[in-house]
């Protein structure tokens, strides 16, 4: 009947703060729309999809044209090549990159083609005539935003070498399927004299130029782990619940915030003095808050099922194990009051609380895996990613979201959300106890 | 004709607390005896101790040596059951501003077990005794100062407690407000109700307590029944020339 009542008075209190709990329920709803839709195009511009860059071909033979359709062929380029009406020069390239239109531009010279052919006509017959030639090889000029990160300069480079190179072994191969039955007659007429040579019916050889793009080895790509890694997540599977757990922990600074009214008040002292336990004191706020937390992780997942598919993202997949589902939710948000709790018993101020919530909770976020994988963090700091309970929550929701996870899977993660709620609680209780006993 | 001993229901025997890093005691054996139906006064300055003493009668606070005990319960051993028969009026309005006063009074008689059936009935009786049943449905950040202490009182009130703790309950409000509270608090100890009262108004004192004492440094330096005192003290017409004689007129904060 006490944890009832307690739990009555919290959500009283809860709603007669109609501005508070609007900021409760609408912000992390924000927080999942925004970032959720900038982590997406994170997620596209890191290779989930093709990259747009645009590409200004001023060749005037086919190779420019050519070279664009090897680069298309990788899947890994979108190039633009129409200018929307402007001027088609490389002032105009440069200018769309820089204004940050695109992150990168490429741009074909007029004499790539006949830069390129030419190269490797001399490459071939340097290497009949067994001397080494300097080469004048043809120029491709890109233009990069000085903003775009070292990774994703590299790829896209990677995908422009690639293309060169094919386009150079294709080139190389006909200058030396057309060099070759020359260079013999010339070895045959310079052995034999011209004479001889010609009074003979010899049957040179051709060859085809096809063969220079059969592949000799076929790279097959494959999890390490297939059983656990059999999908990867897509960027709402990904985002949704990494910043709906995020949503979910931050109420951390309103609940801690509850506890610290309450002493500065006066009606913590005054409780304090009647036949009321701690743990129905305590626990009164942890389920009020947890009914909020609850419907805060159901909004969030509204927006990443019906409102973020409408601005272009993919629609959540929820997976098929709505229960596992509702228990990580669950333990996820018993997670988080049980931290406010802590939070706010340990906190001596609302300033302090509300700093020290939203920090904790940040690093938390980061170490998880929330922000950015864990996988690209520094050794040391995925040592430390096992500790933060919003990792725990992720990886159990996208187990559930990504891989057909169920309540066994997901098990060890709800285990250590519950733990770690015990825990908080547990150390509360201890410094509650001793307010109580006024030591 | 003989008078009957009254039962000592609170008794403190030789009380110190010395707080982490103090220098001096904030209680330096302080010993009393508050007997059932009295209205027992707390008096002293500001730093005499009172709100210490208060603290550790109400389970709030643990003495670093003596004993303390309420109707034969060791206040610090037996909490619990002391905590079923006090009530505490607290200096601070403590209660939740953006709730009505009912539906604090309510939650409060929740948390005090009083049983559902009679939960309406008791705030009712208790809004009514303090003047507020009219405008028990408002928040109660809405109220004036002296409405705030009244519902402070009613809240202190609702499970009959044997004794009730007061500190300071009147301060700051008007002439009005405080009149009716120290009416009601006369009428509850007409009730049977003993009240351990600490205020710096020595009228108040003087008019409603039936024994007082006055401390300072955390020991009694005074104590009997307020005409008593001010009756055997040369040169003091009333209890606050007598307060100020014993306490001295230099400022303590």
């Amino acid at each position: 009947m006490l944890l009832l009542a307690n739990i009555k008075k919290e959500l009283l209190l809860l709603s007669r703060d109609r501005a508070g709990l609007l900021v409760l329920f609408v912000m992390p709803m924000l927080l999942v729309l925004v970032l959720s839709l900038i982590q997406d195009n994170l997620f596209r511009a890191t290779g989930e999809t093709a990259t747009r860059a645009i590409y200004l071909n001023l060749d005037q033979g086919a190779l420019g044209g050519k070279l664009g359709a090897l680069l298309e062929s990788t899947g890994s380029l979108d190039l633009i090549t129409d200018f929307a009406g402007e001027k088609r020069d490389i002032s105009s390239a440069r200018q769309k990159v820089f204004s940050g239109d695109y992150q990168f531009a490429v741009v074909v010279p007029p004499e790539f083609s006949a830069e390129i052919t030419s190269a490797a006509e001399t490459a071939v017959q340097s290497a009949f005539s067994q001397k080494t030639t300097d080469l004048t090889t043809g120029q491709l000029m890109i233009f990069f935003d000085p903003t775009v990160r070292g990774v994703y300069r590299t790829a896209v480079t990677n995908s422009l070498y690639r293309g060169l190179l094919g386009l150079e072994i294709a080139q190389k191969s006909e200058a030396f399927a057309r060099l070759l039955p020359l260079e013999v007659q010339r070895s045959i007429n310079q052995q034999l004299g011209t004479e001889m040579a010609a009074q003979m019916q010899l049957d040179l050889p051709v060859i085809s130029s096809s063969w220079s793009r059969q592949s000799l080895i076929e790279l097959t790509e494959e999890s390490a782990y297939p059983e656990k890694y059999q999908t990867l997540p897509t960027s709402v599977q990904q985002n949704v619940p990494a910043w709906t757990l995020f949503g979910m922990f931050f109420i951390v600074i309103p609940l801690a915030g509850t506890l610290i009214r309450e002493r500065q008040e006066g009606t913590l002292t005054r409780l304090m003095t009647m036949p009321v336990g701690n743990g129905s004191l305590l626990l009164g706020k942890v389920f009020a808050y947890q009914i909020v937390c609850l419907i805060q992780f159901g909004l969030m997942l509204s927006v990443g099922k019906f409102i973020l598919p409408l601005l272009g993202t993919p629609v959540l997949e929820l997976g098929s194990a709505p229960l596992a589902l509702i228990i990580v939710a669950i333990s996820a948000a018993l997670a988080a009051c049980g931290y406010g709790i802590l939070v706010g018993v340990l906190a001596r101020s609302y300033d302090q609380a509300s700093s020290f919530g939203a920090v904790s909770v940040v690093i938390a976020a980061a170490l998880g895996g929330v922000m950015v994988p864990v996988y690209v963090m520094p050794r040391v700091m995925q040592d430390l990613s096992v500790l933060s309970p919003l990792g725990w929550g992720l990886e159990a929701f996208l187990d559930i979201f990504v891989r057909n996870g169920n309540l066994l899977s997901v098990l060890p993660g709800v285990a250590a959300l519950l733990g770690f709620f015990l825990f908080c609680i547990f150390c509360a209780s201890v410094v509650f106890c001793r307010w109580r006993r006024g030591i | 004709m003989t008078q009957t001993p009254r039962e000592i229901l609170l008794s403190t025997d030789n009380l110190v607390k010395v707080y982490p890093a103090a220098d001096k005691p904030a209680l330096d054996g302080l010993s009393l005896n508050v007997a059932r139906g009295s209205i027992f006064g707390l008096l002293g300055p500001n730093g005499a101790g009172k709100t210490t003493a208060i603290s550790i009668l109400c389970t709030l606070l643990r003495p670093t040596s003596g004993g303390v005990s309420i109707l034969g319960h060791d206040v610090v051993r037996q909490a619990k059951e002391v905590r079923r028969l006090i009530g505490l009026v607290p200096q601070d309005i403590a209660l939740y501003p953006s709730l009505t006063a009912r539906e604090n009074l309510r939650y409060f008689a929740r948390i005090q077990r009083i049983p559902s059936r009679k939960i309406e009935t008791r705030v009712n009786e208790c809004l009514e005794l303090v003047g507020l049943l009219e405008c028990a449905d408002r928040r109660v950040a809405t109220y004036s100062g002296g409405m705030k202490r009244r519902a402070n009182l009613a809240v202190g009130i609702l499970h009959q407690p044997e004794i009730l703790f007061l500190d300071e309950p009147t301060v700051g409000i008007d002439a009005q407000s405080r009149s009716m509270i120290l009416e009601r608090l006369t009428e509850l100890n007409r009730g049977g109700m003993t009240l351990v009262y600490t205020t710096h108004y020595m009228e108040e004192a003087q008019q409603i307590c039936d024994e007082i004492v006055i401390i300072d440094a955390g020991k009694v330096i005074a104590s009997g029944s307020p005409k008593t005192l001010v009756n055997d003290a040369a040169d003091c017409s009333n209890l606050e020339e007598l307060f100020l004689a014993l306490t001295g007129k230099q400022l303590r904060d």
